[in-house]
Parts: C-alpha cells; sequence; structure tokens
C-alpha cells in the first residue's frame, strides 16, 4: 500500500548550530514521484534522511499515510531507500543484499526466496544472484540497490542521489528505467538530486530548496516556465535563464538602452508599479531566436559560440557589459564579433524584484 | 617511472644485507637446536650434520616443569581465549565509541589512549594484590583477564581508528531495511570488520603467545606455565644444554611465524587503517 508523505513545518538544527531545514511544508501524493532538488548544503538531503528516520527533526511532524513517524524508529517506518554509493553489504551476494530486508522483517524462507527472484527478473537481475557487489558494474550495482528497496514492498521509497555514480550516458538511461519503474510500481517517491536536468526528467512535481528553506513546488513545466524567484530561475534550466538588469518605463522596459514592450499578459499590470524602477529581468536563452521579420529585437556583438550540433549557444554582449546566451539554430554559423539581431518572444519573459528576488505577476 | 639506476640498486642491496641481518638469529636458532652437545660448543655457527632431530622431541617431553608439551597447551588456552574476549569487547566498545561522537565517549577513548602509554608495570604489585584477593592468581581465567586488560587499550584504538573510516551508509541501510542493533552488528558490521579484526587477533595472539613477564609472575608456582616461562625454567634445568634450549625456542616461536607468513597482508592493512582513523 503506498501512502502520501506530509512534511509540516519541519525543521532540523544541527548540535552544532548548524540550521539546515526551515519550516518544510511539502506533501508527497500517494504514488507520487517527488524531485527534491538543490545544490549542495541546500538540506535536501537532510530532508530525505528526516523522513527515513536516520535524523531527527528539531520542529514539525513528518506524516506517512495516517501515522505521525516523528519518533519512530527507520525500520518501524515502512520506507526503502536508496543510498548514493549504493550501501550494498559488500560481503552479500546479490542473492544475499536482495533478502536481507526481508530476512530483517522475518519473511518465511519459500517466499522470501520468491520475491528476490521475481525482483531480479524485474531488473534484470537473475544471472547476477550468485554475484558479490564487488563484480558487477556500476549500472548493475544501481539495480541492485533499486531492488533491495523494491523487494520490500514498501510504502514510500527514499533516494539519494542515486545517479550521480554512473557516467552521463548510464545516467540517462536509469532516469528512464527508474521513472518507469515508479510508475509501474506506483509507490509514493521523494528522490534527492542536485541534477535539475534529473529533475526535470523525472518529477512529477519538483521541490527547490535553498539554504534549507523551500523556494517553490510545483510540476516542471511550470518551474520552468514560471519561476516564483530568481533562485529558481537561474536553477532550472540548462543553459540558465538569462538574468539581466532593466528598467521599467511605462509600457516598455529598458535593457542596455535598448528598448523592449512589455508583456500584454497578466504581469503587465503588476509591472505598472515599478514604473522608473529597475528590475531584474529574465529571459530563457530559446526565447532569443534570430530576427527574420518585425518582431521585438535586441541586438548586440556575438562573444562566442558553442556549436551543439542542430544549435548553438552564442554569447551576446547587448552593451553595457550585459551579456545574454541565445539558444539559436546550428545552421547559420555565428562567429565572434559578428552583429546579432535577436527577435525576443516578449510574452515569456519573467520579470523578477530587485530587492526580494520575487517574480512580479 | 623510474629507471632502475645505481641509486635503485643500492638501495636494494641495503635492503638484502637488512634482512640478512634479521635473518641471522633465526639461522643461529636453527642451527644449533639440531645440533648434538659436543657440537654445539665445537661449531655453534656451522650448518648441522647430520641434523639431530631428537633435540626437538627431547625438548617437547621432558623441557619446562613438565615438558613442552604442557606449556604448549597452556599457552594455546591462554592466547586463543583472551583473543576471542578481547576482540568481542574490543570491537563491541570500539563501536560504541566511534559512533556515539560525544564528550562522553571522547573521554573514554583518550583514557584508552592513555592505556596504551602507560607501562603496566607501573600497576604490577598492586594489581597482583587485588588479583590474588580475587582469586585470579595461578589460573587460566586470571591470565586471561590480565591478558584481555593489557591489551584492550590497542585493541580499542586499533578499532575505533577503522570503524570511523567505515561509512556509516551501510548501518543506516540496514536500519532501514529493518534491521535492530544486534542484527546489524552481526550481520553487517562484524563482516566489515574482518580486516581490522584479522589485524588484533593476530596481534594481540602474538603478544600473548609470546608474553614473559606478566605470566612468571601471575603463573608462578601454578601447574599452568606458558612456554616462554617454561623455556626460561628449561634453561635454569638443563644447565648449558643450548640445543635443547634452541630447540623449544623453535618450537615457541613455529605458530607465530606460520601466522605471521599467512597474514602479513592483513596486519598492514589493518595497522594503515588504525594509523589514518
Amino acid at each position: 500500500m503506498t501512502a502520501a508523505v506530509t512534511l509540516t513545518g519541519v525543521g532540523k538544527i544541527y548540535p552544532d548550530g548548524t540550521r539546515a531545514v526551515t519550516g518544510l511544508d511539502l506533501r508527497i501524493e500517494p504514488g507520487e514521484l517527488m524531485v527534491v532538488v538543490g545544490p549542495s548544503g541546500c538540506g535536501k538531503t537532510t530532508v530525505l534522511r528526516m523522513t527515513a528516520g536516520l535524523e531527527a527533526i528539531t520542529d514539525g511532524e513528518i506524516r506517512i499515510g495516517d501515522r505521525v513517524v516523528n519518533a519512530l524508529d527507520p525500520r518501524a517506518r515502512d520506507v526503502a531507500m536508496v543510498f548514493q554509493n549504493y550501501a550494498l553489504y559488500p560481503h552479500m551476494s546479490v542473492f544475499e543484499n536482495l533478502a536481507f530486508p526481508l530476512r530483517a522483517h522475518g519473511v518465511a524462507k519459500p517466499e522470501m526466496r520468491e520475491r528476490v527472484e521475481r525482483t531480479a527478473r524485474l531488473l534484470e537481475l537473475d544471472g547476477l544472484l550468485k554475484r558479490k557487489p564487488r563484480a558487477l558494474s556500476g549500472g548493475q550495482r544501481q539495480r541492485v540497490a533499486m531492488g533491495r528497496a523494491i523487494v520490500r514492498e514498501p510504502q514510500v521509497f527514499l533516494m539519494d542521489e542515486p545517479l550521480s555514480n554512473l557516467d552521463a550516458r548510464l545516467r540517462a538511461d536509469m532516469r528512464m528505467e527508474i521513472t518507469a519503474l515508479q510508475r509501474e510500481l506506483g509507490v509514493t517517491t521523494m528522490y534527492v538530486t542536485h541534477d535539475q536536468l534529473e529533475a526535470m526528467t523525472m518529477g512529477t512535481r519538483i521541490a527547490v530548496l535553498k539554504d534549507g528553506v523551500l523556494q517553490q513546488c510545483g510540476p516542471p513545466q511550470v518551474l520552468y516556465q514560471q519561476p516564483e524567484n530568481v533562485f529558481v530561475a537561474s536553477f532550472i534550466g540548462s543553459p540558465m535563464m538569462n538574468l539581466v538588469d532593466g528598467r521599467v518605463d511605462g509600457a516598455e522596459v529598458v535593457v542596455a538602452e535598448q528598448r523592449l514592450p512589455l508583456p500584454a499578459n497578466g504581469s503587465a499590470a503588476a509591472l505598472a508599479a515599478y514604473s522608473g524602477r529597475q528590475v531584474v529581468v529574465g529571459l530563457r536563452p530559446e526565447h532569443l531566436t534570430e530576427a527574420t521579420g518585425s518582431q521585438e529585437r535586441l541586438h548586440g556583438l556575438a562573444r562566442s559560440a558553442e556549436l551543439l550540433g542542430a544549435e548553438q549557444l552564442v554569447r551576446i554582449e547587448l552593451g553595457d557589459d550585459t551579456v545574454v546566451t541565445a539558444r539559436l539554430d546550428g545552421q547559420t554559423r555565428v562567429a565572434a564579433g559578428d552583429r546579432v539581431e535577436l527577435a525576443v518572444d516578449t510574452a515569456r519573459v519573467r520579470f523578477f524584484d530587485v530587492a526580494t528576488g520575487r517574480a512580479i505577476a | 617511472m623510474h629507471r632502475y639506476g645505481r641509486r635503485e640498486l643500492f638501495r636494494e642491496l641495503g635492503l638484502i644485507v637488512a634482512a640478512l641481518i634479521f635473518c641471522l638469529p633465526f639461522y643461529v636458532l636453527v642451527a644449533v637446536s639440531l645440533k648434538t652437545d659436543v657440537q654445539t660448543y665445537t661449531e655453534p655457527l656451522s650448518l648441522p650434520r647430520p641434523p639431530h632431530w631428537s633435540n626437538y622431541s627431547e625438548a617437547w617431553n621432558t623441557g619446562g616443569d613438565r615438558g613442552l608439551v604442557h606449556s604448549f597447551q597452556s599457552s594455546l588456552i591462554i592466547t586463543l581465549t583472551s583473543v576471542v574476549v578481547l576482540l568481542v569487547l574490543g570491537s563491541l566498545g570500539a563501536y560504541t565509541i566511534a559512533r556515539h561522537s560525544g564528550a562522553f565517549s571522547n573521554t573514554v577513548y583518550v583514557l584508552f589512549v592513555v592505556g596504551i602509554i602507560l607501562p603496566f608495570h607501573l600497576a604490577l604489585i598492586p594489581l597482583f594484590v587485588a588479583m590474588r584477593h580475587l582469586g585470579l592468581v595461578g589460573n587460566y581465567a586470571g591470565m586471561i583477564v590480565l591478558n584481555v586488560g593489557l591489551m584492550m587499550p590497542l585493541t580499542v584504538f586499533l578499532y575505533t581508528g577503522f570503524i570511523r573510516a567505515l561509512p556509516r551508509d551501510y548501518e543506516e541501510a540496514a536500519r532501514v531495511d529493518g534491521a535492530g542493533i544486534l542484527r546489524t552488528y552481526a550481520r553487517v558490521v562484524i563482516p566489515l570488520l574482518w580486516p581490522i579484526t584479522a589485524t588484533v587477533g593476530l596481534l594481540a595472539g602474538i603478544v600473548v603467545w609470546n608474553e614473559f613477564f606478566p605470566a612468571l609472575v601471575f603463573l608462578s608456582g601454578s601447574r599452568y606455565q606458558t612456554l616462554p616461562v617454561a623455556i626460561y625454567s628449561f634453561w635454569s634445568g638443563v644447565g648449558e644444554r643450548w640445543n635443547l634450549i634452541m630447540a623449544g625456542i623453535a618450537i615457541a616461536v613455529a605458530p607465530v611465524l606460520v601466522f605471521y607468513v599467512f597474514a602479513q597482508r592483513h596486519l598492514i592493512r589493518g595497522f594503515s587503517a588504525g594509523v589514518k582513523g
């Protein structure tokens, strides 16, 4: 039976006084894959460990299903965890590693064997059951670690950067495998990573943490298109959103002495209050394209260009030391020093308050 | 990669000479142990021709108070039991110290380290008096308690260093997997401690096996003489029969040597882990 995980006002202060997490409210719906993402030291692993019961919480309440688990030992919480370095017991074979949680829960031998074999088949580990972890490749170890979590049929999976030890290609494969497996099993999952790409591709929803404080939580598309503050805007998306200084002037915004009309959407009304004031203007690289017609434009000199194949990332100086990255088509090569005319999709431009960093909408 | 030059040649020659110097006492030991009484004095350093193997059986059956065979047995019982008790208690103690950071466990750790430095001879007389009152003089139990106590500081030090370097993830994984403290310790921690257990076991085994002074004091007058004490009394008993004494020493040293040859790698690995700690 899968269950919701609800964190209410959860805080963590370590004995040395470090405040790792502050007032965290987060609800993971049953069967959902929630990715908790943030830079190193943001408290994301602490959140996971508190949910697992490996770390005591200082304030607040954690519920798994209807039970408050604050004071429960990890083994009483009915969660399974995948560790960053897998933590496979090195002296046990794959079979014994998979069977360990079942043994610990007193599952009878025939059932244990059956469940281990079923899990091994699911993860294509059937041929490796007798091997020791050191005789496995990184990807195989990763699967065993997943298997050890799955075999228990817990209410919640907790995953702590499980892909960070794999090479890029394997990581891409495993991203898809884990997502597919999670959907198939339908078990509530908290997945911690520092990699925004993993967050974007895997999460049903994403929770972005910074300095132990939740910045925004929502579906990947919402975080990408409507970041609530400068931090989320810069953290989600690669290459990151261009954040440049601008000044609102009536119905226009001035960026590096160049004028763009304010978007005719919801933020226009809010921006009216900012007339004559500085704002941070957020432009996604793909919303800056090569100008062909009579679109709204910015222009500048190309400083450098990276060809990625189908597209190229061009760094363009708009003036006043204002540099933006644009994701342009790879067909027409741009060289350093070229003058570039950029069409701006003004409807998608985001504006942020300079003082608070919050989105103006 | 360095080329094999003159520097390396001299270094190797130096090491070979050092090795030969270390081997010399062993050569003397074995050579003399295989000679007749006369040869022992007329040609002590030559190869024994023909080897006089009966020295070994004579030393085995008649050495010490009741023959080396009994002392061998005593040494074996004392060493094996001491080592087992030491490993069980030492690893448990070190595990607790290593995994509970706090002022109390740090203090306990420091006390153990101080115990390595303090010479046991300082406490010899009060210890002897106390142990005699407890009925722990002149028997196996007393000797085992004494050895465990003497070796415990080093054991805890080595284990603690090793455990501190061991990632906690395995134990945490076991806890989340549903294992209690005992199952985690028995099924996960103990197997992970194998390298340091081998080191400590061998080291303590060698020390206890070779121990002379504590055994002389705490087993004096009992039937449980250990090998080193037996060989000492052997010397006073047989007078100047060096060939028999050497045969006795060879018998005493053989088990240690055999162990060492098989376990060198473990010893070194465990030690470096303890020092890194």
